[in-house]
């Protein structure tokens, strides 16, 4: 119960529609007997924002802090001041300055005129946040025993090499794979576009160098034909539930690396282009077999094709098809593919219609020009427009919007350059890790440029094509960042359990084991208690996600940080103004 | 031999066994039945069974935990049973389910107003007498008939289960399944027909005459808090004693949310307001909303999980992503 809060204003996250000093005096009139110190504050995350704030902790008149400004999602790192305050967030930011529309729909400019309900909420807010603070219980954070090793989902080249590096600096690796062989994707590349000097030729992809790698390696446990059905726990006390044929395994984990993968588009998106009707029509990774078999031939007669036409962009950029995102590696696999014909049929043709040449990486615009200046790929910048049968020919006729004209090609072969889409069951595996994704199903990092590996769940990191589009060396730097960043969270000698979970009153309790059935981390057991049934929470393994506490008939379980009395206390403070 | 005869005869083979058999027995006058505790031999013989026997035993069931007792039920009283023991709110081993074929109750009020109609008050009911689809009161003297369709209990006009959904000792033959009435649920279909004001106001309205006295509660199998009920909860404070419309309407909404998935219509809540409150109109809706959202009837399988009381990552019929 907290009497002598502290309320900082961040300036930042009110600024420029609201003033914070005159928040900051509002607080004071509403609410001045239960805080002593109200200050206004430019940037409170800043170190100057935060060592105020210390100092004020230091001087032993508080006993809570409530920080007002951005949502207690950032910067939860950055306002811990010790054990003797209780710290509270009021989210002045996400909920009301960055998120408040005008009744037509556009927000409110700056300099203009303020709306009174803007005010209003914020005003609403900061009442609610001091009554709330003022019904909180003290946390008891538990200091459990850590476990350290990692599980990297995702057998592919950014899990083996997340797994490698892992591995190599000390680290327990379980590696899960949910199929019969390691590889992923790359596994199918006969060779990639090069990666090493004098950034030529194309390479070989080295994957089944990087498999004996990490079969050999006796720190990492590989786990194939296994999938992930439950991570439960917290940060360095996970229990991962392994799924493999019809058995299921409870094994200790510390952190989690997702690299989940990607996979090729689906059929629909290549139908227009005679995918499906027209044997001659094949997507690149069925012409990439073909060239690792050595043996490139037409489907229909098995005749060595000499015209071959590459359509890039086939569910790439495709707003029509709710794909408007560049899949970022089909230009330079094109121009590889555009080689390695040439390598294999000498009098052979290449052509490649594009949107634009996508080459950023190191030396890939002077692999995409040798494909046209010295295998003499011509490449026709243009959208195909429809590809139809013709005498034993594939007449592809698309725009060349350089020359402002209409062509036709008669091709042997069609190849498709599918675009990549999220592996299948991304969603679903982001739910059980309770981390977020996009309407694709890409992977959601913390934020793109600070926390790149990181996401939303602590302890869950992510690496690779799972989190959007990407090639090998991209998705090898990624991989190796997760290993860094785990090993740092694995660097601290102790781990702090979140606070914030439920507690059951065991008064209350009747033992009808409601909650146990509902919750979704099986966070809840039976317990005997006088000979009488009663629930007991697993510290570790709650989220507090708060689904019991609104099953409970009788009110026994509550959240530390959501008491009945504390939301009550809040909707007082909201309806009484 | 008769039903009620060979529910006796079983019961007095099981008593020495059970702490007591709860059943229904003559009441303080002739139109009321009351619920009978069996702790003796002697006791049996009070049993009665008919269309008067409009309470349910089940739900004294919770209150003898820990020890085996017995229960009389009609079909919809065993749905709560069920309920019970899906929530584990009692222990199977700890109870004996006595039952018949059910042919219906009445509901007192209509027979009430039927009487009144005829210009007779209920209080000086001396004799009924039901046989068959006719209810027989006679009150001062005088026999009134009535159609038992006419006066039966809205619930047994759309009854599903006419016999127990579980049973230890089920007693001569099955009732006939009913035809549901076209007007079983015209409770259901006014609300609905209401526009969103309207129904604000016919709440307002009938709330307006609740005078809080919780029969509603204390008559529900399934209302388990007990002692701490949000009505008397302090501590958190969810609810003012102000006498105001607002509160009393709070109370039963969330009375009727707790009860979402759990309620088995039995109908309680209703007959033992002593204001004549519609208040089983609430839990019927919500039950019509689990039922569509979730295709379940709660008190119907021992087995089941009721939906609102387990996780599940996706709902069958909830499609709220897009996979």
């Amino acid at each position: 119960m907290a009497e002598k809060i502290g309320v900082y204003i961040d300036e930042s996250s009110v600024a420029p529609l609201l003033n914070a000093e005159e928040l900051a005096a509002y607080v004071k009139e509403k609410c001045g007997g239960a805080c002593p110190i109200v200050k206004a504050h430019k940037r409170l995350s800043s170190p100057d924002g935060v060592a105020m704030i210390k100092a004020d902790v230091d001087a032993g008149e508080l006993d809570a802090v409530l920080i007002c400004g951005t949502s207690p999602r950032v910067d939860w790192d950055v306002f811990t001041f010790g054990d003797k305050v209780l710290v509270d967030r009021v989210n002045l930011r996400e909920f009301v300055t960055l998120s408040y529309k005008n009744p037509d729909g556009s927000s409110v400019a700056a300099g203009g005129p303020i709306p009174a309900e803007l005010r209003s909420m914020v005003q609403d807010y900061l009442r609610m946040g001091v009554v709330k603070m003022q019904k909180m219980n003290r946390p008891n954070p538990e200091l459990p025993e850590t476990n350290r090793t990692i599980l990297v989902l995702g057998g592919g080249f950014t899990g083996m090499n997340a797994a490698l590096a892992a591995a190599g600096a000390g680290a327990e690796v379980i590696l899960v794979e949910k199929s019969d062989k390691l590889g992923g994707r790359a596994a199918g590349l006969y060779k990639t576009f090069p990666m090493n000097y004098p950034y030529l030729e194309a390479t070989d992809t080295g994957i089944d160098r990087l498999i004996g790698l990490v079969t050999g390696n006796s720190r990492i446990k590989v786990r194939l034909n296994t999938t992930l059905k439950l991570l439960a726990g917290a940060p360095a006390m996970y229990e991962a539930t392994l799924a493999s044929g019809g058995n299921e395994e409870k094994v200790p984990v510390g952190s989690v690396v997702l690299a989940a993968g990607w996979t090729p588009m689906e059929t629909e998106a290549l139908a227009p282009f005679g995918y499906g009707k027209f044997k001659n029509v094949v997507t690149s990774a069925e012409f990439e077999a073909m060239v690792k078999a050595g043996d490139i031939k037409r489907p229909s007669d098995g005749k060595e094709p000499k015209t071959v036409v590459f359509i890039q962009c086939v569910g790439s950029r495709d707003k029509s098809l709710d794909r408007p995102y560049c899949s970022g590696f089909c230009c330079m696999y094109t121009a590889k593919q555009a080689i390695l014909t040439k390598d294999h049929i000498p009098d052979s043709q290449s052509y490649v219609f594009y949107m634009d040449i996508r080459s950023p990486g190191k030396m890939y615009d002077e692999f995409t020009r040798r494909a046209m200046e010295e295998y003499g790929a011509r490449y026709i910048r243009g959208r195909v427009a429809m590809v139809y049968p013709k005498d034993g020919k594939m007449i592809v006729r698309g725009a060349d919007t350089l020359a402002g004209t209409q062509v036709e090609v008669e091709a042997d072969l069609v190849v498709l350059a599918a675009g990549a889409e999220a592996a299948k069951g991304a969603p679903q595996l982001a739910e059980k890790l309770r981390i977020s994704y996009d309407k694709y199903g890409f992977f959601m990092e913390s934020h793109p440029k600070l926390k790149p590996v990181e996401t939303n769940t602590a302890g869950v990191y992510l690496a690779g094509s799972c989190q959007g589009p990407k090639d090998i060396p991209q998705s090898v730097g990624q991989g190796s960042a997760a290993a860094a960043k785990v090993l740092a969270l694995f660097s601290k000698d102790m781990l702090e359990s979140d606070p914030q979970i439920s507690r059951v009153d065991i008064k209350r309790c009747v033992g009808c084991g409601k909650c146990i059935m509902t919750c979704p981390f099986k966070a809840i057991k039976e317990v005997e208690f006088r000979g009488q049934k009663k629930a007991e929470v697993i510290e570790t393994v709650c989220q507090g996600c708060g689904i019991c506490t609104s099953t409970c008939p009788q009110g026994a379980i509550q959240l530390s940080h959501f008491t009945d009395n504390q939301i009550l206390a809040e909707v007082n403070a909201l309806c009484q103004s | 031999m008769s039903r009620l005869d060979a529910l006796k005869t079983r019961i007095k083979e099981a008593l020495p066994g059970l702490e007591c058999v709860i059943g229904w027995q003559k009441g303080y006058d002739a139109l009321h039945n009351t619920p009978l505790f069996i702790r003796g031999e002697a006791d049996v013989d009070k049993l009665e069974w008919g269309a008067l026997n409009v309470h349910n035993p089940a739900v004294y069931l919770p209150s003898f935990a820990g020890k085996k007792v017995g229960v009389v039920v009609k079909g919809c009283d065993s749905r709560s049973v069920v309920e019970l023991l899906q929530e584990k709110l009692i222990d199977r081993d700890n109870v004996v389910i006595f039952s018949a074929g059910c042919d219906g109750v009445v509901d007192i009020a209509k027979v009430r107003a039927k009487l009144a109609a005829a210009g007779l008050n209920a209080g000086n009911a001396e004799k009924v007498a039901v046989d068959g689809k006719t209810v027989t009161v006679t009150a001062a003297g005088k026999a009134v008939s009535m159609p038992m369709a006419e006066v039966a209990a809205d619930k047994c006009l759309r009854c599903q289960f006419p016999n127990a959904v579980l049973a230890d000792a089920f007693v001569g033959d099955p009732a006939p399944q009913v035809q549901a009435a076209p007007a079983a649920d015209a409770d259901l279909a006014a609300l609905d027909a209401m526009s969103v004001p309207e129904r604000m106001a016919f709440w307002r309205y009938h709330m307006d005459r609740c005078i809080r006295c919780y029969a509603c509660r204390n008559a529900c199998p399934m209302c388990v808090c007990r002692d701490h009920c949000i009505a008397q909860s302090r501590e958190p404070h969810w609810l003012s004693q102000e006498d105001s419309v607002t509160e009393k309407l709070m109370f039963q909404v969330v009375h009727a949310m707790h009860l979402a998935g759990r309620c088995t219509e039995c109908g309680e809540c209703q007959r033992a307001c002593p204001m004549d409150i519609p208040v089983l109109a609430l839990k019927k809706h919500l039950n019509r909303t689990i039922h569509d959202l979730f295709d379940y009837q709660a008190g119907v399988d021992v087995a089941a999980i009721p939906p609102l009381l387990q996780f599940k990552l996706e709902e069958d019929n909830i499609k709220e992503r897009s996979w």
